[in-house]
């Protein structure tokens, strides 16, 4: 254990230094000036940005992402929502098993997510729609946002809900007046997270997609056709945006706050 | 809680959601997926029947076992060098962090896995590219240039950064849990660091070890984006083999099968590794 | 008697095979300040709960002021109840926090904001109203949990161990507040505890239970001298048991005889530790012979702690002159005695 010492933090550093390489990579040459990007670097210019976002099909894609992430966040964070509180009051036959539906999405590889999906979208007409994939990153993303629910629901002491009631309040009214305030900030949180989860996601989205394409679906026919810049400028936008989500999702549940 | 009476709505409209979405989103559409790999393909249509034509036909095929074991291989593979790789990382970031800093740390950890694993890709094929400046770094020191692309060397780059925040997490959060009192009494009695190691905090932290791996299995044997834009998909990983056969074969009751394959094997993975994980010593 | 505001009749509750609460009936007069006592499991808060509404009977009635409340929800009783945890929104400032149940009562924002304020005022807690409940003492919190709680003016207060979380002196002066406030609104009080000395301090009655059944139900005073079974003599009060066969105006037990003014048969005492005198010579009367083992200091007096032949265990309350007269060691011999009729006679 003493043998870690300076070796060891060097090693996490670089540890660190492999993970985020790809994205401060895209970061850097998506100012940089050379086609084909080597070392040294050439000289910074702005234009690959200007090249992308000139592009229709770009902003299109961009408009069909966040309107996907939109919706998807809000319909996750409610299922996701409903089954931390669930979880968290009651207990019934089955539960495990409710449970391990709850949990079980992100396990499955996304291709064989996606031909079922495609299979079965097709199969009820919505294949080929945006609804098709914002129905599938629902999936996707609803045990993330149960996650979350879940973790600031452990942190409520169970009384408060009797109190309401002991007060007056229905059910109803202990959900809108006591559960929900208390779980305001997971619940913006969740809404941060699905959205992120949604908007990077591209197998299923692929799948289902057929002509609406979402941005990391029209990054990928790009790729198909050969080496471009273009893709780190949009690339850059793209982790821009996710990572925002992300930061303001864990600052959100993780703030040092008071409980009561 | 409180009886009453007549059946009370409260509980079961926040039960439904889950039930009906995911039922009809995610357990429906991967039994009719199942029920497809038994249906009949003619002039390039589908066909509901339940032969095992697709089955015989992609079982029985030399290319679907060669990806399959190549598949296999890999992930097993990335499982161990994940593991192996995030080990002093997690050593570190259990031991010598505050607690403060380890949550730091892990919280940066968290965002990469939010992030667009394809761009995340692609900038490792313009980082890695003979051209490249890893290249050219080599190059200033008289190595190289090495193709680093379209090999197993590349897909496992791509495997790595996929997996590895995961694999860091998981075991950090094992090793941190470990009663420190177990360590120092170890030590105590007289065992040397590496011993400490070994008999103590490798048995403590059995369970985010085996839970890493087996995350790191998982995502490796499902991804698609490492070995098709890194690894050059030759030869092919079930993965690219289900999309080739679903997006230019049109073949999807094949695709289904070669699915339920992969499910199979998850599945048995899965269960034996969980055991490995929370089954009891000796 | 007036009209008992609460009824308890042959109330069974039972979680599973796990039996709470055996066949309760309790009557709670209103305006009193009722105690509910026991060691842990006995089933007082099982009794509170169900009382508020969040636990229903599995079988037997509870009605409140004459009305069956069996299938009333714990929203449309009036039993607001004062929490162990207290349970005050962290989300919600003091005096969001006390006009809550008027706001659930739908009373308009300007009149629940007076009355919580005069609230606040009668609390000592004036100046502290847009305060968030993290920035509160202990002591502050509970007096807000009081307030909350009140402001609907309710019948009926239900406490469960609300004290339990303080320092020991914050529950003395909280006593006194909680003592003070039930006689000047003359409401009810149902309060449950596990500590003797509150539930004695401010109690008008106090029902003793135990593994789900009401062992005895009287007045601290009646309790404390008058233990009407060993269950209750060994958990209030300090107190020494004696058994044995009665005949003839004397009870021969085995640590020795002594007189007792209790008729023939199996008999049961009760001698009060704060009723036993030690002594090295024998004294005249009903005494027994006992081995020193330790003392404790308890405030008020200095508890002996004896060991009879037998085996028993025997306590006796002395000062601390007393004591440096008596300048005992373990192992060493006395004899502990008591007055006539300073016992207690328990019955079979």
């Amino acid at each position: 254990m003493k043998a870690l010492g300076l070796l060891g933090r060097v090693y996490l550093a670089a540890l660190f230094v492999f993970i985020f390489a790809p994205i401060a990579a895209s970061v850097v040459f998506s100012f940089n000036s050379d086609r084909f990007p080597t070392l040294p670097l050439g000289s910074f210019t702005t234009d690959w940005y200007a090249r992308a976002f000139s592009r229709p099909e770009v902003w299109e894609a961009i408009g069909n992402s966040l309107a996907v992430a939109a919706v998807t966040a809000v319909l996750a964070t409610f299922i996701g929502f409903a089954t931390a509180y669930t979880d968290f009051r009651y207990g019934f036959r089955f539960k495990q098993a409710y449970l391990a539906l709850a949990l079980l999405p992100p396990t499955l590889p996304l291709v064989i997510l996606g031909l079922a999906m495609l299979a079965w979208l097709s199969r009820i007409g919505l294949s080929g729609t945006l609804s098709g994939i914002v129905i599938a990153h629902v999936v996707l993303a609803s045990p993330f946002a149960m996650a979350i629910c879940r973790l600031r629901l452990s942190q409520m002491d169970p009384a408060l809900e009797a109190a309401a009631w002991n007060l007056g309040s229905s059910p109803w009214g202990a959900m809108r007046h006591v559960i929900l305030p208390f779980c305001a900030p997971a619940l913006v949180s969740a809404l941060c997270l699905t959205a992120a989860v949604s908007f990077d996601e591209f197998i299923v989205a692929w799948f289902v997609s057929g002509l609406n394409r979402t941005v990391p679906v029209m990054i990928l026919e790009i790729l198909q056709g050969n080496v471009d810049p273009q893709i780190n400028a949009i690339g850059t936008v793209v982790f821009l945006t996710s990572m925002s989500l992300v930061i303001a999702a864990q600052f959100l549940i993780f703030r040092r706050r008071s409980n009561g | 809680m409180t009886l009453l009476r007549r059946p009370d709505p409260y509980p079961l409209l926040w039960r439904l959601p889950l039930l009906l979405w995911q039922g009809a989103f995610f357990v429906i559409p991967l039994l009719f997926m199942a029920a497809m790999s038994f249906w009949l393909v003619r002039n390039y249509r589908m066909e509901p029947a339940f032969v095992f034509d697709n089955w015989a036909r992609m079982l029985g095929r030399g290319a679907f076992w060669d990806a399959y074991w190549i598949t296999l291989w890999r992930a097993a593979l990335a499982g161990v060098i994940a593991t192996l790789v995030a080990f002093p990382a997690s050593l570190v970031l259990a031991f010598r962090l505050s607690e403060p800093a380890r949550r730091f740390a892990l919280l940066c950890l968290v965002v990469p896995f939010f992030t667009s694993f394809l761009v995340r890709a692609y900038a490792w094929q313009v980082i890695l590219a003979e051209s490249g400046p890893v290249n050219a770094a080599l190059g200033g020191i008289g190595l190289g240039p090495y193709s680093m692309l379209n090999s197993g060397f590349g897909a496992m780059v791509g495997y790595l950064t996929l997996v590895l925040p995961l694999v860091v997490i998981f075991q950090t959060w094992s090793l941190a849990a470990i009663d420190k009192s177990l360590i120092e009494a170890a030590g105590n009695l007289g065992a040397a660091p590496a011993r400490v190691l070994w008999s103590v905090i490798l048995p403590a932290a059995r369970t985010g070890l085996v839970l890493g791996a087996l995350f790191a299995f998982i995502m490796t044997f499902g991804d698609f984006v490492s070995p098709f834009y890194l690894g050059g998909s030759k030869p092919p990983t079930l993965t690219i083999l289900i999309i080739d056969t679903t997006k230019s074969g049109q073949q999807w009751p094949r695709a289904a099968v070669v699915a339920l394959t992969m499910i199979a094997t998850l599945f048995a993975v899965a269960t034996a590794a969980l055991k490995a994980a929370y089954g009891r010593r000796g | 008697m007036a009209d008992p505001l609460v009824q308890f009749r042959a109330v069974h509750k039972s979680f599973g095979t796990y039996v709470a609460v055996k066949s309760l009936d309790l009557d709670i007069q209103r305006g009193e300040f009722l105690a509910l006592m026991g060691p842990s499991g006995c089933g007082k808060t099982t009794t509170l709960r169900m009382l508020a509404g969040l636990e229903a009977p599995t079988s037997g009635s509870i009605t409140i002021g004459g009305k069956r409340m069996n299938e009333v929800p714990p929203h449309q009783r009036d039993t607001p109840l004062v929490w162990q945890s207290l349970a005050l929104f962290p989300f919600l400032s003091v005096v969001e926090n006390v006009e809550f149940g008027l706001r659930m009562r739908g009373v308009a924002p300007k009149e629940r904001r007076d009355r919580a304020m005069m609230w606040l005022d009668r609390m000592q807690l004036k100046g502290f109203e847009t305060r968030r409940i993290d920035q509160l003492s202990g002591g502050q919190r509970q007096r807000v949990a009081l307030a909350r709680s009140l402001v609907t003016e309710p019948e009926m207060l239900l406490l469960d161990e609300p004290l339990s979380a303080l320092d020991a002196h914050l529950v003395i002066r909280m006593q006194g507040v909680l003592t003070r406030l039930q006689k000047e609104l003359g409401i009810t009080f149902v309060y449950v505890t596990h500590s003797q000395s509150e539930a004695f301090a401010m109690a008008d009655r106090v029902v003793i239970m135990g593994q789900g059944e009401i062992a005895q139900i009287g007045t601290p005073q009646e309790i404390f001298r008058g233990p009407r079974s060993r269950f209750v003599a060994e958990f209030v009060g300090r107190n020494n048991i004696l058994s044995g066969m009665a005949q003839g105006g004397v009870l021969t037990t085995a640590q020795g005889a002594v007189p007792v003014a209790a008729g023939d048969g199996a008999v049961e005492i009760v001698v009060a530790a704060d009723r036993t005198f030690v002594s090295r010579d024998r004294p005249a009367g009903a005494a027994i012979r006992a081995a020193f083992l330790s003392e404790e200091f308890a405030g008020t007096g200095i508890i002996c702690y004896f060991e009879t032949p037998d085996g028993a265990e025997w306590k006796a309350q002395v000062t601390e002159s007393q004591l440096a007269a008596l300048q005992p060691e373990s192992g060493q011999d006395f004899w502990l005695s008591w007055q006539p009729g300073a016992e207690h006679v328990m019955g079979a």
